[in-house]
């Protein structure tokens, strides 16, 4: 009897001593299941069915974030219009802005598409620079050396763990780098119109050139005016490729892919955006079998 | 004689000495501009070197394939030897304090209405059992007051983290003829185990809409019953709030308040602060892509004749998302009011419930109905009004909303006639510069 007791005891305290993480997205989530090993556990906030930049700011996230001793974050401006709401109202100063549980991972990434004015003349523009370096799978090692930085400062006991968790990533993702960079290497030279600039990292280090968005300004819808532009430039620079997200209407595409003859890929944003993308592996290998077949 | 020739001396001593300063001077000045120049050379130099070299890199990136960055430990060395190498670029003016400034954002709201009643019929509107009409007494209507044109508000809104312990909020309604301090407060930043205070002069949480602004409304008017209880202002006041989340799976959230009870139309009395507010709210999910958020609230305070008002709501908010930028939302709200006097109590009651369908990021549509179900004994019990919107974001800060609203709850003058009145307005809200993402 006495022995059971002990060992619900030791149970429910070494439970206990999991540190509650919380993701804003899923690729993150997986990454930090990665290096957090079983010191960690993770909740994630965002579906990765609807587009991360319109994330519902649902009360019901706030339990997760008022109990959290980290949050980490995509940043550069793509939580913006959801999160401070909800960080406000979760009442956790560990994981204010500024905190040592805050954790902004646009911070390890050098960004691109940096804008030379700021205006929402411009539409929906990132001052930061593009924040959606997930699509480059090799941003992942960065962001989890960040994330064991910060992890080793919250839960420093734990420290060597994840240490020694992210060196056995490590050694995983160089690997997985390789054969996705042999499967990208067919691509290169390919020019291709995105319906948001959602991939420009990945393009960019494959050598493919991303000639044009379907949408208008950064989240503003297409218009026909646009569109009918589109159509003419595709069929000059002989582009037939249009990589669609899961999330936005895929009308406008499909009307293009019908005038010019071009192709409508569909790629995840991220893991979980379609099925067969539930491992960081199986994300990345789906737009690299998708983009480069 | 003497003193002359000493003085003439001294003055030229002066002059000599400063002729010789002069030419110094102008020998170092001259040095130093070739030195100057020589810097420049070599910046610009150095400058077309470190160009190729990352051009240089950029081709080997190419090339290659990408080279993983470098291992921290070495990043972290190379950034120690050079900020010992050069001191950091400063840009900023010394003591310029620029980047402390607060969020600013501007709101603007206008409309355009057309009505069955003129002016000053309108201004003489009240609701029968809830308000009443004082020729004497000026009229407050806080919008879109005029058939025609209104300029209804500019919003001022700043918010500003204090230090360590505070955030500042500040938000100020430019009317065409007044300022008002709407609201301001600061909030705590750093209280333990889920509680948060604020201070100030703020909008109670009471209920669902009452902290909500104007400009995030669904619809342009404020719901019937808060009208009818609480007046145009709602609970707006001065005073304290805390409040906790409670740390469970669910989300439960509880609060209370004290305040001032300046709200003269349910509470008032001036001889002392008199309002007591607390709320509790939960949320939860239902299935992946629902949401439902519920409260309960209770007001307690004293009314103008010393004696205790009870305001109790409960609200009822489900949103599902069916896609990214579509979603259907169904809010509900009721209010109970017993409102005590020399002669017993009032006892009076309404609701609202809203349905609004977002359609996709630029256009929505919904409904509402309002009713005043419970009245005083000799007074209406079917107080009610109908609105229907359409709205129109061309981007997500500015907005366009064509309103229509049949309205049977409303009495004019003195002579205690109802009369039925529609409305039809067009009106704009646009929110520019850094305004914070609004709640659920």
């Amino acid at each position: 009897m006495k022995k059971i007791v002990l060992t619900t005891l030791i149970l429910s305290v070494s439970l206990f001593a999991r540190i509650n993480v919380v993701a804003s997205y899923p690729y993150l989530g997986k990454i930090i299941e990665a290096v957090g090993g079983d010191n960690v556990k993770v909740k994630v906030l965002a579906s990765p069915k609807f587009d991360p930049h319109f994330v519902i700011p649902k009360p019901s996230l706030i339990p997760a974030i008022a109990r959290a001793n980290m949050l980490v974050a995509n940043g550069a401006g793509l939580e913006i219009g959801w999160l401070p709401p909800l960080l406000k109202r979760a009442n956790n100063p560990k994981v204010r802005i500024g905190a040592a549980g805050f954790v902004d991972v646009s911070r390890a990434i050098h960004l691109i598409d940096k804008p030379k004015a700021v205006s929402r003349a411009y539409g929906d523009v990132h001052p930061e620079g593009n924040p959606h370096f997930d699509t480059d799978p090799h941003n992942v090692l960065p962001i989890a050396r960040y994330i064991v930085k910060h992890l080793s400062i919250v839960d420093e006991a734990h420290a060597d763990d994840y240490a020694k968790n992210l060196a056995a990533f490590s050694s995983r993702w160089k690997r997985f780098l390789g054969q996705f960079d042999a499967t990208m290497r067919g691509c290169r030279g390919k020019k291709v119109v995105q319906y948001h600039e959602l991939y420009n990292y990945l393009l960019r280090r494959y050598g493919i050139k991303p000639a044009a968005t379907v949408e208008l300004l950064p989240g503003i819808a297409p218009s026909s005016k646009h569109t009918m532009a589109l159509i003419m430039k595709m069929k000059k620079m002989h582009i037939n490729t249009i990589l669609q997200d899961p999330y936005h209407e895929k009308k406008t595409a499909k009307f293009i892919a019908a005038k010019t003859g071009a192709k409508v890929i569909i790629l995840p944003h991220d893991v979980g955006a379609v099925s067969g993308t539930g491992t960081l592996e199986a994300f990345y290998n789906t737009i690299a079998e998708r983009l480069c077949h | 004689m003497i003193k002359k020739s000493i003085l003439l001396s001294l003055a030229a001593s002066v002059s000599l000495f400063a002729q010789s300063e002069l030419e110094e001077v102008k020998a170092l000045l001259a040095q130093q501009m070739k030195v100057t120049q020589a810097l420049q050379k070599r910046v610009a130099m150095l400058e077309k070197q470190q160009k190729a070299m990352k051009h240089h890199t950029v081709t080997h990136h190419k090339k290659h394939h990408p080279v993983i960055a470098p291992k921290p430990t070495t990043t972290a060395a190379y950034a120690a030897a050079e900020s010992e190498a050069a001191p950091t670029q400063q840009t900023a003016q010394t003591f310029d304090q620029k980047s402390f400034l607060p969020d600013i954002a501007v709101i603007l709201d206008g409309s355009a209405v057309g009505r069955s009643v003129n002016n000053s019929t309108y201004e003489t509107r009240y609701i029968p059992g809830f308000s009443s009409y004082d020729p004497n007494e000026e009229v407050e209507i806080p919008f879109n007051k005029n058939r025609g044109f209104n300029f209804n508000y500019a919003e001022l809104a700043l918010h500003s983290t204090v230090g360590p312990y505070f955030d500042a909020d500040a938000i100020f309604h430019l009317h065409p003829d007044a300022f008002e301090i709407e609201e301001a407060y600061i909030t705590s930043r750093s209280l333990p185990d889920g509680l948060r205070l604020k201070l100030g002069k703020f909008r109670s949480e009471f209920g669902r809409i009452n902290a909500i602004h104007q400009h995030a409304w669904r619809f342009t008017a404020q719901p019937l019953v808060y009208e009818a209880l609480l007046g145009s202002e709602g609970i707006n006041d001065s005073g304290a709030q805390l409040q906790w989340v409670l740390p469970t799976d669910t989300y439960i959230m509880a609060g209370v308040e004290a305040m001032q009870g300046s709200n003269d139309v349910s509470f008032g009395d001036t001889e002392e602060n008199n309002l007591y507010i607390g709320y509790l709210k939960s949320s939860i999910d239902v299935g992946d892509t629902s949401t439902l958020l519920g409260g309960l609230s209770i007001a307690h305070g004293k009314n103008d004749t010393g004696h205790n008002t009870d305001v109790y709501g409960a609200d009822l908010t489900l949103k599902t998302a069916l896609d990214s930028y579509s979603s259907i939302a169904w809010q509900s709200e009721l209010l109970y009011r017993d409102k005590k006097h020399d002669d017993g109590s009032d006892k009076q009651a309404g609701f609202y419930t809203q349905l609004v369908y977002q359609y996709n990021q630029n256009w929505s549509g919904g409904v509402r109905y309002d009713l005043l179900f419970k009245n005083l004994s000799k007074e209406p019990d079917d107080l009610d009004r109908y609105t229907a919107m359409l709205e129109y974001k061309p981007f997500e800060f500015t907005k366009f909303r064509l309103q229509y609203t049949y309205d049977r709850s409303g009495a004019f003058g003195i002579d205690d006639k109802r009369k039925n009145t529609s409305e039809l307005l067009l009106g704009f809200t646009i929110e520019a510069g850094a305004h914070g993402a609004h709640a659920f």
